[in-house]
């Protein structure tokens, strides 16, 4: 490795804030610099901005959830992410999906379906949701309280170009599993 | 019109336009003479493939014979240790391959590091190593579209990397061994003055003035005591005095731009881009 190659990879690992700072002086310098703190704010800076624009219902749940920012940065250091704004949507949507909050899941995937379809997939999207998707996304419209989670209840909504309207969603109880 | 603007003894007025903005393009079109075209701000993705949007094609197209484009980058990458960025290539092979660009040009600086995407752009560190990958690129470049391309430096918000060359010096060794043009950008040279103490007479006495062929304009903004080169802004007075200087000293300089980000517009307003344009040419210009 030359010292080209040793230095830009060592900017890298500090822009994404990986670990350990290698073992060079000028990278040592770096590291501690108020500068490098500031490039790295306006590098996730932009990043929040394209997935707001391209992303608007996940923005605004991950923002009242309090965890926008967090994600964000989380995505940024640990992927290689895309400097098209497509793509670093879809990635950023697509890395929530095994998310641990269901509606985070939920949300996210839906807003991963509609854009690839708007975008000429024409493969079907499964989504289920715990409560109601449109009070859902009336709420994150309005600023209103989200719906609650439905007990013994779920939503099957599928996303593809050939279905009226592009969505079509099934309401599902227990009850009605069980006869 | 294209080599007519390179080839031109009067400089000529040009902005940035990324198109979608009809009405704003309707405006400023009879204040300037050239467009600059970014093409990764013009670009989409599908995933598997980048290209430049057909409608802001179609925008640029109805220009023809009007105004001259050119061709300003970002992602090149050029100073990446390992290779640059063909997507980029592939973006200005289809601008070139529909539009007669008058010249294309990059910055001085790396996006890309090992195949991954920064997020930001690095200034070259000022070594023989980079000074060879750089010339050696340049002419590749130079060979693949026949037309001039040209360098702009970029601000060093980093700490300065223990370097063999001055930052005009560096300059002057690319456009020597390689015949290629520069873009000085007068608020990025401000931005390193007030960040990092640059000596402005000294780059500008060292710096070979002959090779520059277009002067940048451009309002950024100050933050945590840094100037930032987000181009979001009115120009300032002292960034157009700087301006006259560098015209003064820059026989072969063709082209004066204003650049602004798109994502500004809505903040400066169409009529304040408007004032800026004919404000620039009547400092500049006339």
């Amino acid at each position: 490795m030359n010292a080209l190659e040793r230095q830009q990879r060592g900017l890298l690992a500090l822009i994404k804030d990986r670990g350990d700072v290698p073992d060079d002086p000028y990278l040592q310098r770096v590291a501690r610099s108020r500068e490098l703190a500031m490039m790295r704010g306006i590098a996730l800076w932009w990043r929040a901005l394209a997935v707001q624009m391209q992303c608007p219902l996940t923005t605004r749940l991950l923002k009242r959830l309090g965890c926008f920012d967090a994600l964000v940065a989380a995505y940024f250091d640990r992927n290689a992410t895309s400097p098209f704004v497509e793509e670093v949507s879809a990635g950023f949507l697509a890395s929530l999906h095994g998310h641990g909050d269901l509606l985070i899941r939920a949300v996210s995937r839906f807003e991963h379906a509609v854009l690839a379809v708007k975008g000429g997939s024409a493969a079907s999207y499964e989504i289920v949701w715990d409560r109601h998707p449109d009070g859902v996304a009336q709420a994150l419209e309005t600023g209103a309280e989200l719906p609650a989670p439905e007990p013994n209840t779920l939503y099957r909504m599928h996303v593809a170009r050939d279905l009226p309207g592009m969505i079509a969603c099934v309401r599902e109880t227990e009850e009605a599993n069980s006869e | 019109m294209a080599s007519a603007v390179a080839r031109s003894r009067e400089r000529a007025l040009a902005v940035t336009y990324d198109g979608d903005d009809p009405r704003l393009l309707e405006k400023i079109a009879p204040l300037i003479d050239v467009i600059e075209v970014s093409p990764d701000a013009v670009a989409a993705s599908d995933g598997s493939r980048r290209y430049v949007r057909p409608p802001v094609l179609d925008e640029y197209a109805a220009l023809r014979g009007k105004k001259a484009l050119i061709a300003h980058g970002v992602g090149l990458s050029i100073g990446s240790f390992d290779r640059w960025n063909d997507d980029y290539l592939h973006l200005l092979d289809e601008l070139f391959a529909r539009f007669d660009l008058a010249w294309h040009s990059e910055h001085l600086a790396y996006t890309t590091v090992a195949g991954e995407n920064t997020g930001t752009m690095f200034a070259m560190p000022r070594s023989e190593d980079a000074l060879d990958l750089i010339c050696e690129r340049v002419r590749r470049l130079q060979e693949r579209y026949r037309v001039p391309f040209l360098l702009e430096h970029v601000i060093q918000l980093l700490p300065d990397a223990p370097a063999e060359y001055t930052p005009a010096g560096f300059l002057n060794a690319v456009t020597s061994r390689t015949g290629c043009g520069l873009i000085v950008d007068a608020y990025n040279l401000e931005c390193d003055v007030h960040n990092h103490g640059l000596n402005l007479a000294a780059f500008l006495d060292e710096l070979d003035c002959s090779a520059i062929r277009e002067l940048h304009l451009a309002g950024g903004v100050e933050h945590d005591g840094f100037y930032l080169d987000v181009h979001s802004g009115a120009v300032r007075d002292s960034t157009l005095a700087l301006g006259l200087e560098v015209i003064r000293r820059a026989p072969a300089l063709a082209v004066v731009t204003y650049e602004f980000l798109k994502e500004a517009v809505p903040v400066l307003g169409h009529d304040a881009i408007c004032a800026e344009l004919t404000r620039i040419r009547t400092a500049l210009l006339q």
